[in-house]
């Protein structure tokens, strides 16, 4: 999931890091105050999420958890990821410095996108509604994800059918798991705090 | 409740996991280089196709991997070697060796050369007790045993241990707390 340096082509690499900017840019305007401790907690557990193997024939995938961050925070899942990120790639190595911002928007676009689209059903109806509205939207981020990984590869040169059913079977196993995850995560958080899904002035936050 | 749930499982899983990095290192083998790509689980790259370029991206040469991973490529010239091979999905491995490190090479084996053509004579005693192909024998022999030592020690740099983790948990709270103190003295400011 995370490109190496040196997999993509400078272009690609500058586009990446602009693109990552501008979303950072975004999601730390729609940071309210009260919603900072939400996102640094939804920014550790991307960061130690991707330590979590499944195994799968010779290889194995990493959990993301960036269905989740994106339901909960919407666009300011941009900046809660990037930090994620950016820690991966200075203690564990995953990905590297360079291709950070590429890596940025692979992983934090789609969060942001399945937020946006599916935010309100999730914060809406029962809890059990939004529960599965949730698991979709945790499964639904993990195929864009793959989707824009192949995407960056392609650019670079990759021949992209290869690339992207590559990247897009091995991770059938991450949206299930990460579906339901996403789908338990938000409905205990429905049940008990419902308050994370709106803002203090009784809208959907 | 459900933040400290999620922490503490997420906390408790991983640690055991390895990492699924790429990782690649040459070193110097005899007249050769030598080295290995694979993955930090332990899958080695079979059969990969290595390409060698030159500081200034000239390609010098290409070498493929055996069935565990190691590749081998004699230098000719004493400039600096890029080693670059594509895993595919991203994973590129590329390494570096100095052109110093590659200049020593070619220099002990000139050196190598010559002296076993042209002068026997200033042999010293290390020289009468060791013949030239017990040598051989031999650096072969220690390069075998120390393999293991050498992936192992790889491995281990790639390794990310407890306290890594426990590390970045604590630089993401720090900076989140950096954030949220920040945005309050604003929010503070603001009001008076």
């Amino acid at each position: 999931m995370h490109i190496v340096d040196g997999a993509l082509s400078n272009p690609v690499v500058i586009a990446g890091a602009v693109a990552a900017v501008g979303g950072i840019a975004m999601g730390l305007r729609s940071l309210p105050l009260e919603r900072i401790p939400v996102a640094g907690v939804l920014s550790a557990s991307f960061f130690v999420a991707s330590l979590i193997h499944v195994p799968i024939g010779p290889s194995s995938v990493h959990l993301i958890l960036n269905g989740l961050a994106g339901l909960m925070l919407g666009w300011a899942a941009f900046p809660a990821l990037f930090v994620g990120l950016l820690l991966q790639a200075v203690f564990f190595g995953f990905g590297g410095l360079t291709v950070l911002g590429v890596n940025a928007v692979n992983i934090a676009l789609p969060a942001v996108l399945v937020g946006l689209a599916f935010r309100p059903l999730v914060a809406r109806g029962s809890p059990l509604q939004g529960a599965i509205w949730g698991g979709i939207g945790g499964a639904m981020a993990i195929a864009l994800t793959t989707l824009a990984v192949a995407v960056s590869l392609m650019l670079s040169g990759d021949e992209f059918i290869l690339a992207a059913k590559l990247v897009f079977f091995s991770h059938i196993p991450v949206m299930v798991i990460e579906g339901l995850l996403s789908a338990a995560a938000l409905f205990l958080a429905r049940r008990v705090k419902p308050e994370l899904f709106i803002d203090t002035k009784g809208r959907l936050a | 409740m459900i933040r400290s749930l999620v922490l503490s499982l997420a906390l408790l899983l991983p640690v055991s996991a390895s990492a699924h990095n790429v990782i690649s290192s040459v070193f110097l083998s005899g007249s050769d280089i030598e080295g290995e790509v694979g993955f930090s689980n332990g899958d080695m790259a079979v059969d990969l196709l290595i390409e060698v370029f030159d500081e200034a991206g000239t390609k010098l040469g290409e070498t493929k991997t055996d069935a565990d991973g190691f590749f081998l490529f004699t230098p000719s010239q004493p400039v600096t070697h890029i080693f670059r091979g594509d895993l595919g999905a991203g994973h590129v491995a590329e390494v570096t060796m100095e052109a110093s490190e590659v200049a020593t090479l070619l220099g002990q084996t000139i050196a190598a050369r010559t002296s076993g053509t042209a002068a026997q004579a200033p042999a010293g005693a290390r020289r009468a007790i060791l013949s030239d192909q017990a040598r051989a024998e031999l650096a072969t022999m220690i390069r075998n045993e120390l393999r293991p030592l050498r992936q192992e020690l790889t491995a281990f740099k790639n390794k990310s241990d407890f306290q890594s983790i426990l590390g970045g948990i604590g630089y993401i709270f720090g900076l989140f707390g950096l954030g949220f103190y920040i945005a309050a003295r604003r929010k503070m400011g603001g009001d008076i």
